[in-house]
C-alpha cells in the first residue's frame, strides 16, 4: 500500500478509523438507550444499504429486491438460535442462505437488462412475501420471535452492528479498488463493451449479487435478533426493499461512504418525522427523493454545496460571520414581512 | 497456417439476411482488409465472429476448433479482440483505466494492479495516448477516442484483432501512423482483419481483401486485383455502359 501524498488524502486514511474507535469507545460516556438503539438502526440500515450499492450502485443493476436478503437473514438467524446456534453462527448462516438465494433469483434475472431486471425483482420479492406469508414452519403471515435465555444487552446488539457495517465498509473499498471492482464500473457503463475486454457482464453480476445478498442477510439477522419478533409483511415487506434502495441513493450511489451517510439520514427522517406522521410517511420519503435527484444526483456525500456549507458555518461559528449572516437572514426576513422599514437604495427615488 | 476459417456464415435481423452464406479463410499473421458499400455486412460479420450476435447458420471455427455463438467475453480469453465503428469508450473512468480493464480480463488476465498499469500505458504509447492517461476518457476527442479504441483491444494480447474503421475522423498524419501501427502488431504475431472505407489506407496495408455486397461474398484478392475485378467496380460504381448503346 502507498502512503497518500496530501492532507486529504491522510484525511480520508485516518477519519474512516477515528469514526469507528469513536463509536466503540461510545458507550463509555453511558448514553441513553436510544441513543445506543438509534446508532444500531443506523449501523444495521447502513450494512444493508452498503450491500445494495455493491450491486446497484457500482455495478448500476438497480434491484427492487433486497427484502428477500434482509428476510432471509432475519429468519434463517431466527431459526439458527431456535435450534440452540449461536447468534453469530446464525448470522453468518444468515448470509449463506441469501447469498444462495440471490443466485437464484440472479441466474434468470440477469438475462434481463435496465428496467426489465428491475421489474423481474419486484416480481421476485413479492413472490417471496406471499410465500413466507403463507409457510407454515415460520409461523406464516402472524411471525416469528427470538428468544434468549440471557439477559437483554443493548451494547451487545450494538457491537455486532457497528462490526457489520465496518465489515461492510471494508468489502466496499476492498472490491472498489480491485479489478472486479474495475469491471463492474465497466459494466455500469456499457455491458457490451466489457464484455468485448473479456469482461462476462453475467457471471460479474451474479457474484456482486451474492456479496450484496450476504451483507444484507447480515443485517437482517442482526436487526431480528434485536427486535426478538418480526413478521414477513415487515422483514420481506416491499418497503423494505425500498428503504434499503433508499439509504445509498440519499447518501450516495456508487460511492463507499454514501451509504452511512444516507444511514444516518434515513433513521433520523425515520424515527423524527416519519414515527409521528404515520399516515404520510411514504410521502415524506417520496418527497426527499426527489429534492436528492433533483438537486445531488450524486447523492449528499458528494454534494460540494453541503460540505462547504457546513465548513463555513463550522468556521464561522468561531469568526461570527454565521452570527452576522443569521443576523442579515433575520433582518432581511423582517423587513419582507414589513416589521422594519424598507432598506433605501441608492439612485432610486 | 489457417487461423481462422469461416463456414457458410448466415445472419438474418428478422426477415433480412445480413450476411449469406459467406466463407473464407484467414491465414495467420496477415492483414485481410473487408470492403463493401454501405451495409454490405462488414459489422454484422466482425460482430458474428466476435459474438455480438449468434449466427442464424454457418460455422466459426479458430485454430480448427469451433467457436460459433461463443460469447464475447470468452473469445476474447481465446484471443479474439474487436473495435468499434460507433466508438464505446467508458466516459465515467480515466484513459489508463479502459485500457487496465483490458489488460486485466484479456487473454493474459493480470492479476496485480501495478503490472496491469504499465502494460496499458505500453498500450497508450502504441497510439500515442500516454500523456492523455489520466484524463477521464469522455474529455478526449473522437480521434483520440478511436485509438483508445485500439489501444483498450490490443491491451487485451489479441491473437486475432477485428479492427472496424479506425481511421475515421483521424487526420492523414494520423492515419499514416495508424498504418505503421498495424504492420507493428502484424509483425508481432497478430492477425488482423480490417474494415475500413478509407481505401488509400487499406490498399497500402492488406495483405488480402475480401469484398462484400448485400450480405454476400463478392470478390476476394489481393489488393491489385480487386482494384481491376470488374465486379467490384460494379457494386462501387454502378454499371458501365462503355462498348454498349451508344449515348443518343
Amino acid at each position: 500500500m502507498t502512503l497518500p501524498q496530501n492532507l486529504s488524502g491522510w484525511l480520508k486514511l485516518v477519519l474512516p478509523w477515528l469514526l469507528f474507535v469513536a463509536l466503540l469507545l461510545l458507550p463509555v460516556t453511558s448514553p441513553s438507550d436510544n441513543v445506543i438503539r438509534l446508532l444500531f438502526l443506523t449501523a444495521v440500515y447502513s450494512t444493508a444499504g452498503l450491500g445494495w450499492n455493491l450491486l446497484g450502485g457500482m455495478a448500476g443493476q438497480v434491484s427492487f429486491g433486497f427484502a428477500v436478503f434482509f428476510g432471509l437473514g432475519s429468519y434463517t438467524t431466527a431459526l439458527l438460535m431456535h435450534a440452540g446456534h449461536s447468534p453469530y453462527f446464525g448470522f453468518v448462516g444468515g448470509a449463506a442462505i441469501a447469498m444462495l438465494a440471490s443466485f437464484f433469483i440472479g441466474l434468470p434475472t440477469f438475462r434481463l437488462r435496465g428496467p426489465y431486471f428491475v421489474i423481474a425483482t419486484i416480481g421476485v420479492t413479492e413472490a417471496v412475501r406471499v410465500i413466507m406469508n403463507n409457510l407454515e414452519i415460520t409461523g406464516g403471515a402472524s411471525g416469528y420471535r427470538i428468544i434468549e435465555d440471557k439477559p437483554f444487552n443493548p451494547l451487545e446488539h450494538y457491537y455486532t452492528a457497528i462490526v457489520a457495517v465496518a465489515l461492510a465498509v471494508l468489502v466496499s473499498a476492498i472490491i472498489a479498488n480491485s479489478k472486479f471492482g474495475l469491471a463492474l464500473r465497466a459494466i455500469k457503463q456499457d455491458q457490451d463493451a466489457a464484455a468485448d475486454l473479456g469482461v462476462n457482464p453475467y457471471t460479474s453480476k451474479l457474484w456482486i449479487h451474492a456479496i450484496a445478498a450476504g451483507l444484507t442477510g447480515i443485517a437482517g439477522g442482526i436487526y431480528a435478533r434485536r427486535a426478538g419478533f418480526f413478521y414477513p409483511g415487515d422483514v420481506f415487506a416491499f418497503q423494505t426493499g425500498i428503504n434499503i434502495l433508499l439509504i445509498p441513493v440519499i447518501g450516495g450511489v456508487g460511492t463507499i461512504w454514501g451509504p452511512v451517510l444516507g444511514g444516518v439520514i434515513f433513521i433520523i427522517v425515520e424515527e423524527t418525522i416519519s414515527a409521528k406522521y404515520q399516515d404520510f410517511h411514504l410521502l415524506i420519503y417520496g418527497a426527499l427523493l426527489m429534492l436528492i435527484v433533483l438537486v445531488e444526483p450524486g447523492g449528499l456525500i458528494k454534494s460540494k454545496r453541503l460540505w462547504a456549507g457546513m465548513g463555513r458555518l463550522l468556521v464561522g461559528l468561531f469568526t461570527g460571520t454565521t452570527w452576522k449572516a443569521l443576523f442579515a437572514l433575520l433582518q432581511k426576513l423582517l423587513r419582507k414581512l414589513r416589521f422594519l422599514k424598507p432598506q433605501r437604495i441608492e439612485g432610486k427615488t | 497456417m489457417k487461423i481462422l476459417e469461416v463456414e457458410n456464415l448466415t445472419k438474418y435481423f428478422g426477415g433480412v439476411a445480413a450476411l449469406k452464406d459467406v466463407s473464407f479463410d484467414i491465414p495467420q499473421k496477415q492483414i485481410c482488409g473487408f470492403i463493401g458499400p454501405n451495409g454490405a455486412g462488414k459489422t454484422t460479420l466482425f460482430s458474428v465472429i466476435t459474438g455480438a450476435h449468434r449466427p442464424s447458420a454457418g460455422k466459426v471455427q479458430l485454430h480448427g476448433k469451433d467457436v460459433t455463438g461463443m460469447d464475447a467475453a470468452s473469445l476474447v480469453k481465446k484471443g479474439v479482440a474487436r473495435t468499434h465503428q460507433v466508438v464505446r469508450p467508458f466516459k465515467a473512468m480515466t484513459v489508463i483505466e479502459n485500457v487496465q480493464l483490458a489488460v486485466h480480463y484479456g487473454r493474459r488476465a493480470v492479476t496485480r494492479t501495478s503490472a496491469a498499469r504499465e502494460h496499458a500505458m505500453e498500450a497508450l504509447k502504441l497510439v500515442s495516448l500516454d500523456h492523455k492517461a489520466p484524463l477521464m476518457a469522455s474529455t478526449l476527442s473522437l480521434g483520440e477516442q478511436k485509438r483508445l479504441e485500439v489501444a483498450r483491444a490490443l491491451a487485451t494480447a489479441p491473437e486475432l484483432l477485428l479492427l472496424d474503421e479506425i481511421c475515421g475522423g483521424l487526420t492523414g498524419a494520423e492515419t499514416q501512423a495508424m498504418m505503421e501501427l498495424l504492420h507493428r502488431v502484424r509483425e508481432g504475431g497478430t492477425t488482423i482483419m480490417y474494415v475500413e472505407h478509407d481505401m488509400k489506407a487499406i490498399m497500402a496495408v492488406c495483405d488480402r481483401i475480401t469484398v462484400l455486397n448485400f450480405g454476400q461474398k463478392l470478390a476476394e484478392g489481393k489488393p491489385e486485383d480487386i482494384q481491376n475485378d470488374a465486379s467490384v467496380i460494379e457494386a462501387y460504381l454502378g454499371k458501365s455502359d462503355f462498348g454498349g448503346k451508344k449515348r443518343a
